[in-house]
This record gives structure tokens, C-alpha cells and sequence, in this order.
């Protein structure tokens, strides 16, 4: 068995089939280098770093616990996303059922974004240094609906297709773009905004 | 422009469209100023999020971090290979209610039959005080009668000697 320190020097694929065989060592070096990109994606479908925390953490938990149907189709940080992703979409669920309607979910596709706002026809985030609009984004990111923003998350940081996050969400196609476009439509307005306070 | 021109509008900045229903929607933003500017809304957006998430790092040490994994981990495989609970719990609970109500109802009975209807010089003594055990002695005739609840709760029966029983 290698030392610690030449689980280092492995690739994600050799460290998996360690893994595999039920090598924590190997587990814990893929755990050491994907844990940031793991946490980030949880704390932006969540939006909260305690939430993130503990869904990242189920996530690795679940992964392991599933490592034989890791079959290398995609990269081992791609697989963990997705868990993480559907860890993340169950406690939202979960959140759901034991929230009080609101006004928010009786207008759940268009998050309460009017219909008739006026198109944003400037850049809203020309000027801003790379720090600030990440900043930016993600304060727009909080004010958006729990249903909004995992559209929009898994629309444009994960990359997915409008049938892979229907699938995902298990809603419509048809509910995915429209959720898409009203969010978009509100992080506009939001980025619009932060152009005018300043 | 109706709600669903302008999802169709983004479908097409998405390459989501169709090949037919894209060529149509090219053909709208070419001379449809409002849906150009719906697009270009729209692009604006996605290119201001692409590649902006949010940068934020695990706030843990990798040994504390992993240890939490691994804990749970144990808990879960702990769990899942730990034998199922005795079933026999819930009535264990059950066997001991009934011998002490049983205890309970035989002392009244025994208490009602001496007080209407035994005979003279008979006396009922509980022997051990819990429920579980009385005796019936009759001081004419000399005879005792020793009750004893079942099952033994506390090993009454197997325990004492027989010449308790005379």
C-alpha cells in the first residue's frame, strides 16, 4: 500500500480504484482535492456555508458509499458534483415541504419577477473588477427563489442541458425555461441595480 | 412580444432550439428590435455568470474536514451490520404488566372470598409485599396456601426453598 505521501503523486482514476478496494487513504486524498469545488458548488445551490458544510460532507459520504457504480464515464469530480447536487435538491425539497406557502411559491415560474420589467439594455456588469462582480453575483445569486437559482446553477456552472435538469429538478422542460428565463431575467435587474447604487 | 417568444428567444441563445425553430427566431431578431434587445438582456446575463461562481474554500483543516466524513461513514456501516433488535422486547414488557396486575387481581379476589365467606380464624397475609406472592393460612385447621404470580418476576419460585411453600 503506498504511503501518504504518494497517494499525492496519483491520478483521481488510480486513487478511485484504491478507493474501491476500500483504501480510506486514497478516499481521503480525493476528498482533500476536490473538498472546495465540492463545498462551492453546495454553498451556491444553497447559499448558506453551514448548509454547505454539512451537504458536502453527506455528499462525500454518499460517494463512498457508492464508489463501486463509478464506472469513469465522466471524471471523478464531475461524479461527486452530481451527488452533491442531488444531496443539495433533497434538503431543498425537504425545506419546502416544511416552509409555509408564501407568496413567493403561489408564483413559483416567474419568482414574482413582473413580466412587463423593462429589458436591461446596457451591460450591468461592464466596469466592475473580477472580485466585485463575483461579489455582485453572488449577493444577486441569495435574492433569487431556492427554484431559480438551481436552474440557473445547474444551467450555467454545471453546464447542463435543459432535459439533463428537468430530469435533475423533475419538473417539465417547459418549467425549466421558463424558470430559467425569469431568473435570468431577475439577475439582470439585480445586476442593473447594483450599476445604479453605485 | 408573448411569453413564449421570448422563452423560445432564449432557447435559441441556449442552442436549444430545433434547426427550424432557429432559423425562425434569427429571422425575428433580425428585424424585431425588441427581441434583439431580449437577447441581448439575456447574453449579457449568462455571460456575466459564466465562470463567476462564487470562490469559497472549505473553512476546516483537511484532518478535521475528513474526520467528520469518515465518522459518519463508520456510523452508517456500523448500522447497517448491527443485528436487528429482539423482537421479544415489547412483550417481555407485556409478561411483566400482567403478572403484577394478575398479582394485584388474585389478592382482591382472595380478600373478597375471606372477608364474605372464610371461615371463621382465617387470615390472609401477604408474604412478600410485592403482588407477586400471598399466602391464605387458617389458623383452625392449620392449613396454608401460598400463591405465587407467574412467570416469577424475580425468580421466587426457583429460588426459595420448598419448605417456604408448607
Amino acid at each position: 500500500m503506498p504511503s501518504q505521501k504518494d497517494y499525492s503523486s496519483l491520478e483521481d482514476a488510480a486513487l478511485v480504484k484504491l478507493a474501491q478496494k476500500g483504501d480510506t487513504l486514497a478516499f481521503e486524498e480525493l476528498v482533500f482535492r476536490h473538498r472546495d469545488k465540492i463545498y462551492a458548488r453546495a454553498y451556491t445551490m444553497m447559499h448558506s456555508e453551514d448548509a454547505a458544510l454539512d451537504l458536502s460532507q453527506e455528499a462525500w459520504v454518499k460517494a463512498w458509499q457508492r464508489l463501486a457504480q463509478f464506472q469513469g464515464d465522466s471524471s471523478f469530480a464531475t461524479w461527486v458534483t452530481r451527488i452533491t447536487i442531488n444531496v443539495c435538491l433533497d434538503q431543498l425539497r425537504k425545506n419546502k415541504r416544511q416552509r409555509a406557502e408564501s407568496i413567493e411559491e403561489l408564483n413559483e415560474e416567474s419568482g414574482g419577477v413582473d413580466r412587463q420589467m423593462p429589458v436591461v439594455t446596457v451591460d450591468p456588469t461592464e466596469r466592475l473588477e473580477r472580485g466585485e462582480l463575483r461579489q455582485k453575483i453572488d449577493t444577486a445569486l441569495g435574492k433569487l427563489t431556492e427554484e431559480h437559482r438551481t436552474v440557473l446553477v445547474l444551467h450555467e456552472f454545471q453546464e447542463m442541458e435543459y432535459k439533463d435538469i428537468a430530469q435533475t429538478v423533475g419538473v417539465s422542460i417547459g418549467t425549466v425555461m421558463s424558470r430559467l428565463f425569469y431568473a435570468r431575467r431577475k439577475m439582470a435587474a439585480l445586476l442593473a441595480d447594483v450599476r445604479k447604487t453605485e | 412580444m408573448n411569453d413564449e417568444l421570448q422563452i423560445k428567444v432564449q432557447a435559441f441563445l441556449d442552442g436549444e432550439l430545433p434547426e427550424a425553430e432557429a432559423r425562425e427566431i434569427g429571422s425575428l431578431l433580425a428585424r424585431d428590435a425588441d427581441a434583439a434587445a431580449m437577447r441581448a438582456e439575456l447574453k449579457h446575463t449568462r455571460a456575466a455568470l459564466v465562470g463567476f461562481e462564487r470562490r469559497i474554500l472549505v473553512p476546516e483543516t483537511r484532518e478535521f474536514y475528513f474526520s467528520k466524513i469518515q465518522r459518519e461513514i463508520e456510523r452508517e456501516e456500523a448500522s447497517a451490520s448491527a443485528p436487528a433488535r429482539p423482537q421479544h422486547s415489547i412483550f417481555s414488557f407485556w409478561r411483566r404488566a400482567l403478572a403484577v396486575t394478575g398479582g394485584v387481581a388474585a389478592l382482591a379476589v382472595a380478600l373478597l372470598v375471606v372477608t364474605n365467606f372464610g371461615p371463621r380464624g382465617a387470615a390472609l397475609e401477604v408474604a412478600l409485599g410485592s403482588g407477586e406472592a400471598f399466602t391464605y393460612r387458617n389458623y383452625e385447621s392449620g392449613a396454608t396456601l401460598v400463591w405465587l404470580s407467574y412467570p416469577a418476576e424475580n425468580g421466587l419460585a426457583e429460588n426459595q426453598p420448598a419448605a417456604t411453600l408448607q
